[in-house]
């Protein structure tokens, strides 16, 4: 009787076990089909592209996209440009945010409350791209327009206030006494920020650094904007996407397809060797913020 | 002493509050200012209230706004009890859990403007690879324009919405899930609970508070979604799939496709009216999601 209850019960575990493996293996199909089609186009002749059909292998292997594209369409130079982009929007949001993490949480000044609240509801505010507007503007009236300094300042700014919450909540769990100690030892404010709560911040910051170089490397309608007028400062994406919108669209298929490749090949790479980071980063940064 | 301690303290807020203040509190001031203004980027003129009459009268605007709900109660029907499942499926001690989780979170960390583009390829109508599939497989006998059509455009759309938002659910969810003690489980389990019974009666009232916030997090987010939209149809064909955002975006920075030309301060006054719409779906939600509680 026992053994027949087993067996049931193993029969019924089995079916839903290969329930569940369907499930998840048919939404894995669906959702890194657009990674490998873009991927394996992207090695496509144009000819082949533009005619279309479901292959997903090319008929015949050509690496005359990359070329053409890196070349040609410029995408060395947007490459570059996204680097010091993403690069440049992680270093100013880690300067940024882990000093004014650690004021709010151990600082005395006037007006602490009032800024902080203000940071917490501009993030609930969003109006929308229309705050590009007056920032390109003044951007213009200060000659910084034409400067990727400004892309990467909007950039950081419009991030900050997740990062200096995850910072202001990690330095809010580790104990006071620890910088106590070093104040009593006669460390300046500065001197314990650099020498005592970088090294604890490790963690945290690890976090905002991935998830502001994320930011900075996907980053669109601003960097779209304030590099209308220049070309030759257009990210990736605003180079890929700006192709399909000038005339001849099917002539430049297999362009955007090696540049939708390169742009998104080495954002797949870091979040392979850093996904546990990236996916803690962004339960904190949303559940508690 | 006390006084020089200060004096570092503001040094080291001064980059914060710098980008505080020109990044938010100086555009915020300036949208208000050139809600009385007819600006078109080149000169200004106070026009008074012309900007918020024509607001009633806007019947563009109205169904903008239209569709954005249509687009945000779409993505979130297919998105959460997708991201619920999958997080509920990965959180069971199973092989390859990781991995799953991994790939169904991977088109988070990827740009929208770009997986819309490769979007935008696989929807094409002329031979696109959706269209080839369909018609090898013999579902249809004609090609669909699924971006160029009216019935087809806003489905489209929320196929690459869910496409790119599902995981990172998943992933809010399964940080729920982990909240909840194993013994708990363990003892529905004891007391001969089935699957289903453990779903509906331990893991969603005990995810309830979670599951709020992040219902809360995914409804605002979709009404704030313009950038894939911009990308894949640009608010298109006949503003079928313009929202809110994407409008205000094509009159403040001009369109070729809708033939919009470049408004500021009328941009200004729906911009205010947009967030305060979402404002007020804030407020409902919680008021709805406080009066769940006392029912429950």
């Amino acid at each position: 009787m026992g053994r027949e209850v087993n067996r049931v019960r193993s029969k019924e575990y089995k079916i839903n076990r290969c329930v569940i493996y369907i499930f998840l293996v048919g939404l894995t199909v669906l959702t890194i089909y657009p990674i490998i089609y873009i991927f394996f186009g992207s090695f496509k002749e144009n000819r082949e592209l533009v005619l279309g059909g479901w292959n997903i292998l090319p008929q015949k292997f050509v690496i005359s996209n990359y070329t053409d594209a890196w070349e040609m369409a410029n995408f060395a130079g947007y490459t570059f440009n996204s680097v010091i982009l993403s690069i440049g929007t992680m270093i100013v949001a880690l300067f940024v945010t882990s000093m004014a993490g650690y004021c709010y949480a151990r600082g005395e000044f006037p007006c602490k409350e009032l800024f902080y609240n203000l940071m917490i509801a501009f993030m609930f505010i969003n109006v929308g791209s229309i705050s590009l507007r007056p920032l390109f503007e003044l951007a213009v009236k200060v000659h910084l327009n034409q400067s990727r300094v400004t892309m990467i300042l909007i950039s950081a700014a419009g991030s900050q206030a997740t990062f200096i919450f995850l910072v202001r909540g990690y330095m809010n769990t580790t104990p006071k006494e620890l910088d106590e100690a070093a104040k009593i030892d006669g460390c300046g404010f500065f001197h314990i920020y650099w020498k005592i709560i970088l090294p604890i911040l490790k963690p945290v910051l690890s976090a905002v650094a991935l998830l502001s170089f994320r930011g900075g490397w996907n980053e669109y309608i601003m960097p779209m904007i304030f590099t209308m007028s220049n070309p030759s400062l257009r990210p990736l994406t605003v180079g890929v996407v700006s192709l399909r919108n000038m005339g001849d669209r099917a002539a430049a298929w297999n362009i955007m397809f090696a540049g939708s490749v390169i742009s998104i090949v080495p954002i797949i790479i870091l979040y392979m060797f850093t996904s546990k980071y990236f996916m803690e980063g962004m339960t904190v940064g949303a559940v508690k913020g | 002493m006390k006084k020089k301690v200060n004096l570092t303290v503001w040094f080291m807020m001064l980059p914060s509050l710098f980008l505080l203040a020109v990044g938010s509190v100086y555009p915020f001031l300036w949208i208000f200012r050139y809600i009385f203004y007819d600006y078109n980027g080149f000169t200004a003129y106070f026009s008074g209230m012309d900007n918020v009459s024509r607001l009633f009268r806007d019947a563009i605007y109205w169904k903008s706004v239209g569709n954005t709900f249509e687009y945000a109660a779409m993505k979130l029907i297919f998105c959460i009890p997708l991201s619920l499942l999958a997080a509920v499926v990965l959180h069971q001690k199973l092989r390859g859990s990781s991995f799953f989780r991994g790939v169904f979170f991977m088109p988070t960390v990827i740009s929208s403007a770009v997986y819309s583009l490769i979007f935008y390829f696989i929807f094409a109508s002329y031979n696109g690879v959706l269209n080839s599939m369909l018609m090898a497989s013999g579902i249809t006998h004609h090609a669909i324009d699924w971006l160029g059509s009216p019935k087809t455009a806003m489905i489209s759309v929320v196929i690459v919405a869910v496409w790119g938002g599902f995981g990172n659910y998943m992933i809010l969810i399964m940080s729920g899930l982990s909240s909840i003690s194993e013994e708990v489980y363990e003892s529905a389990r004891i007391d001969g609970a089935n699957g289903r019974q453990i779903f509906f009666k331990i893991t969603i009232p005990l995810l309830g508070p979670v599951l709020k916030v992040i219902l809360m997090l995914a409804i605002t987010g979709a009404l704030k979604d313009y950038q894939s939209i911009l990308v894949l149809t640009g608010g298109g064909p006949n503003h079928r799939t313009q929202v809110m955002f994407s409008y205000i975006y094509q009159l403040c920075f001009g369109s070729d496709a809708s033939g919009i030309q470049i408004q500021l301060g009328y941009g200004a006054v729906l911009s205010l009216v947009s967030a305060f719409i979402i404002g007020i779906i804030t407020v409902i939600y919680l008021r709805f999601s406080k009066k769940m509680d006392e029912v429950y």
